[in-house]
């Protein structure tokens, strides 16, 4: 891993066209502000791995798991188009 | 096309109906090319069933008939890969889990398709919502922290 020091308001670049600026620093909690394409998500990386471990999960749900979960849902959809549609 | 699930057996598919995710989704990045199934006992749920992977499906809901405080706020950034400019083009759905309890809702996690071009990503909401909304008959209301 690349390290680097740098001081309050000063940035790195990453490629040509992200900005990852130290915005500030308090104690042991430092505030990054990130420039990139808006085509470039940016994220905690502990929300994007929770996502993940939960996708995971999520794929092992089988339909007998499901067949109650009508119960749970209003009547009618809030708007047409809202539901998944069948194909 | 005909493709081979682990749930439903061997299923024909309207190529038309087949979504593209060009990043996959967190964990099943190999995954690109999902159907999007209507569940045959349930009309509230459908299955995100992977073209390429027998075994993985998502089952899927829209959030709203769960859960109907729901309103979801995307970060621009999220929506520019799918060529989004109006959410009236978008469908929203949520993927189902499960935990000890019961079953769960990923709230903060939800699914865009853009229905026009067949195209879809899973998207981090901003604010915050819960990854395991617990389904409950009393309707929990929304709650702040996850």
């Amino acid at each position: 891993m690349l390290v680097l020091s740098r001081q309050r308001d000063e940035s790195i670049m990453i490629g040509d066209n992200i900005v990852v600026t130290i915005v500030d620093i308090r104690g042991d909690k430092v505030r990054l502000g990130i420039n990139a394409p808006s085509e470039i998500p940016v994220h905690r990386q502990e929300v994007y791995e929770a996502i993940q471990r939960e996708n995971l999960r999520a794929s092992r749900l089988e339909p007998g798991d499901t067949q109650d979960i009508g119960k749970y849902a209003s009547r009618s959809p809030s708007r047409p188009g809202d539901a998944p549609r069948p194909r | 096309m005909r493709i081979n699930t682990s749930r439903f057996g061997r299923i024909d598919v309207d190529a038309a109906d087949i979504l593209r995710f060009p990043s996959g989704l967190p964990g099943l990045e190999d995954c690109r090319e999902w159907a999007l199934l209507a569940d045959s006992s349930n009309d509230a749920l459908g299955w995100l069933q992977s073209t390429t992977r027998v075994d993985v499906a998502l089952a899927v809901v829209s959030p709203r008939r769960f859960v109907p405080e729901y309103q979801v706020r995307i970060p621009r950034s999220e929506l520019s890969p799918l060529s989004i400019d109006d959410m009236r083009q978008a469908q929203v759905v949520v993927i189902v889990g499960q935990n000890g309890r019961g079953l769960t809702l990923n709230l903060k996690a939800p699914i865009v398709i853009n229905l026009e071009g067949r195209t879809g990503r899973q998207v981090i909401a901003s604010g915050e919502l819960p990854m395991q909304y617990e389904l409950s008959l009393e309707r929990p209301p929304l709650k702040k922290s996850a």
